[in-house]
């Protein structure tokens, strides 16, 4: 019966090509433009490590000024923390890993030919590849006791791996950074996390940095945060050595607390610290010491912003529209073809059957419309890489890399045909189903 | 008031050329009632469509009311179907979503009277056709007699000079048959001119003249029991032929 | 002119579905259309604030030191010496940061010694040269002179202040309303005094997306010892390209101690700054164009397929003595009695999402001049739409009427 009923479909839209035309395209832009959306919004607001999500804690405190909050319209503390306060808290072993880490810039030379350029470089403790599951195409990272005193050991992306060696297997190879010798250790593979969840300065879609060095070059060299650095304390900030003791924020500290009780522990921990230093004249705000997970952490720094959400709801109601003018449509199409509704009826059809039979066809115009969408939708996301490649606008964050269309996208269109299925032609079928043939029969 | 000569009309498909009417002849006086008659196919639908100018003709001559319709623009021709024709169809063509009062009011909204007007006009023609009390009822809540009644009151709101009535009494029972027939004869005493186009030779009967149709040709006219005399009846001129 | 609205009107009422659909249409197109253009509006109003800036002649340098024998003030003394000597420049500034780029330093300024701090200000360091880089004009008060330009902060002297500023309007306002700012003095977070020397107006500092983004000043100080030194450079107009050529070329070279990052157009920088906003506009404008496509193909979709089943009540119409202009009207009239019930439905709703969103998304409240707007530019679609199918009806021949196939 299906196959009968689908032959008729396919009959009934040669029949009509004109008005079938239009209620494909009608679908098909309206799932285009939400497949679109939907995978922009889904790679936004997407958790890139959502199996780790209740392992991996953002650490942070409010020592901020007592008269003025850092961020007024949130209660948010900062997203950074003190040198002091990292170290102090690395210290312990509670959490199963840990990392302090924040993002600076250094120049690599002394590579055959490659003229020196600047990279943007992680200064971290050994746990981040770990913790955070970056991938390794050649070896690894360092161990823990090359952090301090720092091993000249550097991790390269594969991306600069390709620009310095070709893409070779450079483990073991020598490069100058900052005009210091350093030796590769490992090279990671593509890695894009989308957002850059550990760290969203520079943009939640930043890309991942291109070397990483060990933590305790940043004393040594005196390395800066190259993207926050925040004070409030007017207080005697001459020398390196006095910023690292200072109340300036510019170091991230995540940790990876595998249950609840260690979280509990770990937070005791961190209030305990808290209320000493309180008693010493420091954190004067009232406490706000957080253990946040990751997608709270997306959530507390708005990586989705309200236009996003205003183009899903955008999108929603043009697809609404879209289903809307199909049911208008549909109901034009089966009136039409009433008179054959009623001789079928007439010769012995049930009610259900002509329901089954109408539903098949509108099945099968929405899986139309959604291979048109998906194929529209496709078109316009390489269109719009394709914009922001052609304004090199690309360059500073992976905004092409959220126009990916990818499984979710597909998902998506297939929920969105099923629905528009139901939505456009459960009423039009039952409409006609419900009609006595007799009407049909007589009717001019 | 109604004069054709020789007109005839063709249908053309790719392979066929068929003569709906035939070299025609007809002449019709004001308040006359005349049958058309013939089997299927014969032209009678055809010839309807050209006397009340819902169709062109290929050749030959009408004179309507001593216009020639040929020099008539498209607007003009809907003027005169709007003021001085009325129709009543086989199958009603009542519009189903509009009440009584407002399908017998459609020709007079197209023809800029003033309410009041229009008013009084629907309610006496209403009054004739005994439907006063169902002004505000759906054609689908009426029977068929009831219904071609309705379109009967359409046509002759407009007070026109002539109706044209194509198989009125074919989708109605004997019963109301007669209601119908015997409605047009009112109508025709009041001076009003009639053709109607029919198959049934009992409802033929009750004109004062027939003219028969075969194959797009007149075959054959009697006068059967005049109820008048009304001169010039017989058209010699419109007789056998070849 | 006789409308014959009242029949058309309860011939609709009776048979709704159809005309019911095309009035949601219609509203939901309505409300996307008013709220859309609003909130486009308003994206490229942002846009195009005025910034004070001579974006378009300007172009940036960033040059970044790295070896142990790299000396930023010789470096940069250099790099201006030459870059203040090529041929088309007119103006050359070092800074720390990059204007329009949504990067860059607040410090706090107070108008009182102890006051409290209320909030972070954006700040720049320049030279006597600044001004003219950035070309935004003087309009109280007096540039720096060259004598007055501080050194460079650098590891071992980090929190150090300058004894003058130069503030712009709307700063200057902030900190003394209704007020001249010049001669006043302000204290920064380490308690160090300055006074104000300068007023400029307009312009904008790093920041477009902040909240007031036109509250800004200006540190008489070479850049601090940092990752990276930029340089603005303003050319005379149309020569900016040519002498960015010249520039990267000479200054890659120039200095083995140091690479050259880039050397773009200050206007890159902006671009990718408002690259939120310019997205939301195409994407914007390319669904609103969509919905009013869908919106008008619905309309004429309908009107078609009305005037196909009703022609035998066209035929009958023309019989009795309709003339083609009439069931153009009647169609037309139909239609518009449809679009009119969706406007007004679509006004409500237009209206309704408008405030919603203003008080869940933070946008300004729907401007009304652009429900109007949407009225009208629908109702055309509207009737423009259902054109065609009533012209076509017109051409449905009496003789329908009395067929009975």
């Amino acid at each position: 019966m299906f196959g009968y009923y689908l032959r008729l479909a396919s009959r009934s839209f040669r029949h009509n090509p004109g008005i079938t035309a239009l209620m494909v395209l009608a679908i098909a832009l309206g799932i285009a433009v939400c497949v679109m959306t939907l995978t922009v919004y889904h790679a936004m607001s997407g958790n890139p490590i959502w199996w780790k999500n209740d392992r991996l804690y953002a650490v942070t405190m409010d020592n901020w000024d007592p008269n003025h909050p850092l961020n007024p319209k949130s209660d948010l503390p900062p997203p950074e923390m003190t040198y002091k306060d990292t170290q102090f808290l690395f210290a312990s072993n509670i959490p199963e890993r840990k990392v302090v880490m924040y993002s600076t810039e250094g120049v690599v030379s002394g590579v055959g030919s490659e003229p020196a350029a600047q990279i943007g470089t992680r200064v971290t403790t050994a746990d981040f590849f770990v913790m955070f599951e970056a991938p390794f195409l050649y070896g690894n990272g360092w161990s823990a006791g090359a952090d301090r005193p720092p091993q000249p050991l550097i991790v390269l992306s594969r991306r600069e791996n390709e620009k310095l060696f070709a893409g070779a297997n450079s483990v073991g190879r020598t490069l100058r950074w900052n005009d210091h010798e350093f030796r590769v250790i490992g090279v990671l593979n593509d890695w894009f996390p989308r957002p850059r969840f550990y760290d969203l300065n520079g943009g939640s879609f930043a890309l991942p940095d291109d070397a990483y060095i060990p933590y305790g070059w940043g004393s040594e060299l005196q390395l800066l945060n190259k993207e926050e650095n925040d004070c409030w304390r007017p207080e005697k900030l001459d020398t390196y050595q006095d910023f690292e003791a200072s109340d300036c924020v510019w170091q991230q500290m995540w940790v990876e607390l595998p249950d609840a009780a260690s979280r509990e522990r770990f937070q005791s921990l961190v209030d305990a610290y808290w209320a000493e230093q309180r008693k010493a004249g420091r954190f004067e705000r009232p406490k706000n010491n957080r253990l946040t997970n990751v997608a709270g952490w997306l959530r507390d720094n708005e990586v989705v912003n309200n236009d996003n959400r205003v183009l899903v709801g955008l999108a929603f109601a043009f697809l609404a529209l879209c289903l809307i003018n199909t049911v208008g449509l549909l109901l034009a199409k089966f009136l039409n073809g009433a008179a054959v509704t009623g001789i079928r009826r007439a010769l012995g059809a049930s009610r259900q059957q002509i329901f089954a039979q109408l539903l098949i066809e509108v099945g099968l115009l929405s899986a139309l419309g959604a291979l048109l969408g998906l194929a529209l939708a496709a078109l316009g996301l390489a269109a719009v890489r394709h914009m922001y490649a052609a304004a090199h606008l690309g360059e500073r964050g992976g905004y092409q890399e959220l126009m990916h269309f990818d499984v979710v996208g597909v998902a998506w269109a297939v929920i969105l045909a099923v629905a528009a299925t139901l939505a456009a032609g459960l009423y039009p079928a039952w409409r006609i189903g419900r009609l006595s043939p007799a009407v049909y029969l007589k009717s001019q | 008031m109604l004069e054709m000569h020789d007109v005839s009309k063709i249908y053309r498909t790719d392979l066929i050329e068929t003569y709906a009417l035939r070299r025609f002849s007809l002449q019709v006086s004001p308040g006359e009632f005349v049958a058309i008659t013939g089997p299927s196919g014969s032209g009678k639908t055809t010839f309807l469509n050209v006397a009340g100018l819902l169709e062109e003709f290929d050749s030959g001559r009408y004179l309507l009311e001593e216009k020639d319709v040929r020099t008539l623009s498209d607007d003009e021709r809907s003027r005169l179907r709007n003021e001085r024709i009325g129709f009543i169809f086989q199958s009603f063509n009542l519009i189903p979503d509009l009440d009584v009062y407002d399908n017998v009011e459609v020709p007079l909204r197209y023809r800029r009277l003033s309410g009041a007007d229009r008013r009084e006009r629907i309610g006496s023609a209403l009054e004739l056709v005994g439907l006063a009390s169902r002004a505000k009822h759906m054609p689908a809540q009426l029977s068929g007699g009831q219904q071609q009644r309705v379109a009967i009151a359409r046509a002759i709101a407009g007070d026109p000079a002539f109706l044209l009535a194509d198989e009125p009494t074919g989708n109605l029972d004997s019963l109301m048959s007669r209601q119908v027939m015997d409605l047009l004869e009112q109508i025709n005493e009041m001076g009003t001119t009639i053709l109607l186009v029919t198959h049934d030779p009992e409802l033929a009967r009750r004109a004062q003249r027939n003219v028969h149709l075969v194959d797009g040709q007149i075959s054959d006219f009697r006068a059967y029991e005049p109820r008048a005399a009304v001169a010039g009846a017989m058209d010699a001129a419109g007789a056998a032929r070849a | 002119m006789n409308l014959n609205v009242r029949p058309i009107m309860s011939a609709l009422l009776r048979n709704r579905t159809g005309a019911v659909l095309v009035a949601v249409q219609v509203a939901i197109a309505l409300a996307v259309l008013a709220n859309a253009a609003y909130i486009t509006v308003q994206r490229i109003e942002r846009i195009h604030r005025p910034t004070g800036i001579d974006e378009a002649n300007i172009f940036v340098v960033e040059s970044a030191g790295f070896t142990a024998r790299f000396q930023q003030t010789a470096s940069v003394r250099e790099d201006l010496a030459y870059l203040r000597g090529v041929s088309g420049v007119s103006a050359v500034t070092p800074t720390n940061s990059i204007p329009l780029s949504d990067g860059g330093n607040n410090d706090s300024l107070v108008t009182q010694p102890d006051a409290p701090r209320t909030g972070y200000i954006n700040d720049m360091e320049i030279d006597e040269q600044g001004l003219d880089a950035l070309g935004v004009k003087l309009v109280a008060g007096r540039n720096f002179d060259r004598e007055e330009i501080q050194p460079a902060l650098t590891r071992s002297d980090i929190s150090r202040f300058v004894p003058t500023i130069i503030v712009s309007r709307a700063l200057g306002e902030y900190l003394f309303p209704h007020q001249s700012p010049l001669g006043r003095q302000v204290w920064d977070a380490s308690k160090h005094q300055a006074t104000i020397v300068g007023v400029v107006d307009p312009v904008m500092g790093n920041f477009p997306g902040s909240e007031h983004p036109d509250r800004v000043f200006f540190l008489p100080r070479m850049p601090a010892e940092a990752i990276v030194v930029r340089y603005l450079v303003r050319t005379r107009p149309g020569q900016r390209d040519a002498v960015m050529r010249i520039v990267e070329s000479h200054l890659a070279a120039s200095n083995p101690d140091r690479v050259i990052n880039f050397v773009r157009p200050l206007g890159y920088f902006k671009d990718l700054s408002y690259l939120g906003d310019s997205s939301m506009e195409i994407y914007l404008l390319t669904v609103t164009g969509l919905v009013l496509a869908v919106t008008a193909l619905g309309i004429f979709a309908l009107a078609t397929f009305n005037v196909s089943t009703r022609t035998k009540q066209i035929g009958t119409r023309r019989a009795v003595g309709a003339r083609r202009g009439d069931i153009v009207r009647y169609f037309l009239i139909e239609n518009a009695l449809i679009t009119s019930a969706g406007v007004v439905t679509g006004c409500a709703l237009a209206l309704a999402a408008g405030y919603w969103l203003s008080v869940h998304y933070a946008l300004p409240r729907l401007d009304l001049y652009y429900l109007v707007g949407g009225v009208l530019a629908l109702w055309g679609i509207g009737q423009l739409a259902a054109w065609q199918p009533a012209w076509r009806a017109a051409a449905v021949p009496p003789s329908v009427a009395t067929r009975t196939v």
